[in-house]
């Protein structure tokens, strides 16, 4: 009894492995029906109240808002607002609204609802992460001098401002409806946990094209949670998703070769994939591994003996970008085109550490006090690709002497170490960047911030060029000239490629699965990648099976 | 006769993996960068995998390394079933009944979450080698309960058969009557659980492995070569993919008919 407990239990564990093999199932699409897998339940359908992926996503299907970010060209469009103005000294912001503006539920929105939704965003009590960006929330005032005015008053200049709306949904005033009233293109009908989400078209949206007839072309949209990969393209294939966004390499060349039609390299994406090490006087280190991590020449050398092509190629399968930057060159406004990086060359690697102090005995290579440099790398399980680079990394350092562990953990036993604890010696992991202006990375590069990764919560700059990051960092934040900002992230941008506290390995490509029955899609590069335009994106005829192939 | 058939399939395993191992030019770790998935070829009996690592010398270190560990680890956890189980039938019946609670509260554990959260406290820094050894040490640590009722309730009966009795009456003491008379006869019960143990050991390490918690990469193990069939991309690139889960389940399939066997005969 007790063997066949034992065997069954653990050959049920191989059977999870096993069992994304098979196909999923998914519901019914109704006509004019656009369908996708989203990877989590939302958390919140509150708009105010969005800090996940699958909750903003619900918000920028339903959310009715004053500007938005034309994803593509990558400029400010009204939306709610006809126009808007920002004073000289960036501290006052009139909205004016269009006239006729309608609730789904049919009802007037006027600026009143405006100024009720701006200011339960500003609310503490709301907890709203859009609050902080416009840095003192408590401070901001909200007026609305007639129904179609709003006249918003800060305390001090911010950067950007105008983005900030594209977040913040327009909601009925006093009537919070969690998605089911809105001013955006859906709204929020039938909602299974863990299933799927259902919503239909707004009757009362205001936009309509240019032959006049009203948008959003689609009845309707069925986003299926998801977090099976395998079972999502499986039923891309079968017809039954529209579109998949983000797709892992692996499965782009696979249905590249099924489908090519339905498949996009867009190229270069904003996110980065990059390896560090833990410089942090608090992390639970032996003193002579902090001295190798906190060393520039080390830093340098690693990165010098790392072979990004062929991360790219093996790793990626070729659907990635080599990487020396925080900001990808698909953010041309921002990349620093004269950027002075790190040259790969093994002998390069090895003649710094040996400048430093370092030497090699057989394969092993020792620093000068006699220890074997032997450190582990921790990144997240679950991620191919990530693993693959993991491995490249071994084998590349292992050249140089290195004897480098891999440890894969799951994502909360990760964050726990990196976040809490500090117990790890480098990790390897990506950043996703969905916004292009860098005064969105504040709070990775400011020394004093939790997130500033590599060495978190510094009371002061330990090191000249953190300050240096730190006040170009501030600089841009604070400049009203573009070229003054540019030159600064310039700047932030060098002193990170001289200093690597961050080694950038890959941009990954944004890479995109779209059915031919969809038309209107314009894939782009900042999220939501294909969805942006939701509204002028007409389904075709459905079919059993993946039109194209 | 199966049985006979059962040891000649496993000493051709051990003995072709072996020759794998010697005969290749590749060792389990480099990667050949040029010859991602590389079909099967001359230089690449089995072909590649996604780094370009020999997969018949990774498949053939996988079945030595997984046959090894599972069989030191289930014959430790044996021996300590055994030394429990002897412990508890050779004290005083408080004390023998409340060591087999102890075991049965062991037994209870939702065992698999414990061998995780054992598994994920090694230090960061094991070694590869230091992991495949942890890992089946952590397996035989908590595989012995269920063994040692199994070996409790037998020594039981055996403390009071004749042949024991007139040991005692000759002056045997306890150790030597264990050693001399009972372990012998016990046999019949050490060897299945052992011949259980193994398998099921076999399975748990690539279980863990799946989750990324058995022996550490680069050193191949049943787990990590099993993950390769978590990517359906990867499936459709090459059928090799699917070699390490067939030569598992017939190593398991031998090594339950041993057990099957051994069952029958008792």
């Amino acid at each position: 009894m007790y063997k066949y407990l034992r065997l069954n239990l653990a050959l049920a564990g191989m059977a999870a492995v096993l069992a994304s093999f098979a196909e999923g199932q998914s519901a019914p699409r109704l006509p004019g029906e656009i369908a996708w897998a989203i990877h989590s339940d939302p958390k919140t359908f509150d708009p105010a109240k969005v800090d996940e992926q699958a909750s903003e996503m619900v918000r920028y299907l339903t959310g009715g808002v004053l500007l938005r970010i034309n994803r593509k060209t990558q400029e400010l469009e009204p939306q709610l607002a006809e126009s808007y103005h920002v004073s000289q000294q960036g501290t006052e912001i009139e909205f004016r609204l269009r006239s006729g503006l309608r609730f789904s539920d049919g009802s007037a929105l006027t600026s009143g609802d405006v100024a009720w939704s701006l200011e339960r965003i500003l609310a503490p009590s709301t907890g709203s992460v859009v609050a902080d960006e416009f840095l003192l929330p408590a401070q901001v005032r909200v007026e609305t001098p007639d129904r179609v005015s709003v006249r918003i008053h800060l305390s001090k200049r911010v950067i950007g401002v105008e983005k900030i709306f594209d977040q913040i949904a327009i909601e009925p005033a006093n009537r919070p409806s969690e998605g089911r009233v809105t001013s955006g293109p859906f709204t929020v009908t039938d909602y299974k946990r863990g299933q799927y989400l259902r919503m239909s078209r707004n009757a009362y949206y205001w936009q309509r094209d240019s032959a006049g007839r009203q948008l959003p072309y689609a009845s309707g949209i069925r986003l299926d949670v998801q977090n099976n990969r395998e079972q999502e393209i499986s039923l891309f294939e079968h017809g039954q998703y529209d579109l998949i966004d983000g797709l892992p390499a692996d499965f782009f060349s696979l249905l590249e070769r099924r489908s090519p039609e339905s498949v996009h390299d867009l190229g270069a994406s904003l996110n980065t994939e990059q390896l560090w090490f833990n410089q942090s006087l608090a992390a639970p280190l032996p003193e002579y591994e902090r001295a190798w991590f906190r060393n520039r020449s080390f830093r340098v050398a690693v990165s010098e003996a790392i072979h990004r092509a062929d991360l790219v190629r093996i790793a990626y399968d070729g659907h990635a970008t080599p990487a020396y930057s925080f900001i990808s060159p698909a953010n041309r406004l921002w990349y620093n085109t004269r950027l002075i990086v790190t040259r790969e060359s093994s002998t390069d690697a090895d003649r710094l550490l040996s400048e430093s102090g370092f030497h090699r005995s057989g394969n092993q290579l020792f620093d000068f006090a006699g220890h074997a440099v032997k450190f582990s790398i921790v990144t997240n399980a679950g991620n191919p690709a990530r693993q693959r680079m993991a491995a490249l990394i071994q084998q590349d350092l292992g050249a140089l002497g290195m004897q480098v562990m891999i440890v894969a953990l799951d994502f909360p036993a990760l964050i726990e170490r990196l976040m809490h604890k500090q117990d790890y010696e480098a990790c390897l992991l990506g950043l996703s960047d969905t916004e292009p202006d860098p005064s969105s990375m504040m709070n990775l590069w400011l020394s004093s911030s939790p997130n500033h990764q590599w060495n978190p919560s510094e009371k002061t700059p330990e090191t000249d060029w953190e300050a240096e990051i730190d006040r170009q960092m501030q600089l841009q934040a604070s400049s009203a000239s573009q070229q003054a900002r540019k030159t600064s992230v310039d700047r932030v941008q060098q002193i990170v490629a001289d200093q690597e506290p961050f080694i950038y390995l890959v941009y990954p490509n944004v890479l995109e699965a779209i059915s031919p029955r969809l038309t209107g899609v314009e894939p782009s590069i900042m999220a939501p990648a294909l969805v942006w335009n939701i509204e002028r994106i007409r389904p075709g005829e459905s079919s059993g099976k993946a039109e194209g192939r | 006769m199966k049985t006979r058939l059962s040891s000649v399939l496993l000493l051709l395993l051990i003995l072709g993996s072996s020759l794998v191992l010697r005969a290749s030019r590749y060792d389990y770790k480099t990667q050949d960068r040029d010859a991602i998935l590389a079909p099967a070829t001359a230089q690449h009996w089995t072909g590649t995998d996604d780094l370009g690592r020999d997969r018949a010398v990774r498949v053939a270190a996988a079945l030595l390394i997984g046959l090894t560990g599972a069989g030191l680890a289930a014959a430790l956890t044996t021996a300590i079933a055994a030394a429990f189980g002897l412990l508890a039938a050779f004290s005083r019946p408080s004390s023998g009944s409340a060591l087999m609670f102890l075991s049965e509260m062991f037994l209870s554990l939702p065992w698999f979450f414990l061998l995780m959260m054992v598994r994920s406290q090694l230090p960061l820094t094991a070694s590869p080698a230091e992991t495949a050894v942890a890992t089946f040490l952590i397996l035989a640590g908590l595989g012995w309960p269920a063994c040692a009722r199994a070996i409790y309730r037998g020594a039981l009966e055996l403390r009071s058969a004749e042949w024991m009795i007139q040991g005692r009456m000759c002056g045997l003491r306890t150790g030597q009557l264990i050693r001399r008379h009972l372990l012998p006869h016990l046999r019949f019960l050490l060897l299945p659980q052992f011949l259980v143990c193994m398998p099921a050991f076999l399975v748990a390490e690539a279980n863990l492995g799946a989750l990324g918690l058995g022996v550490g990469e680069p050193l191949p193990s049943w787990g990590s070569l099993l993950l390769e069939l978590d990517n359906s991309a990867l499936l459709a690139r090459s059928g090799w993919v699917y070699l390490p889960i067939a030569l598992l389940v017939l190593v398991l399939l031998i090594l339950e008919s041993f057990s099957a066997e051994e069952h029958i005969n008792v």
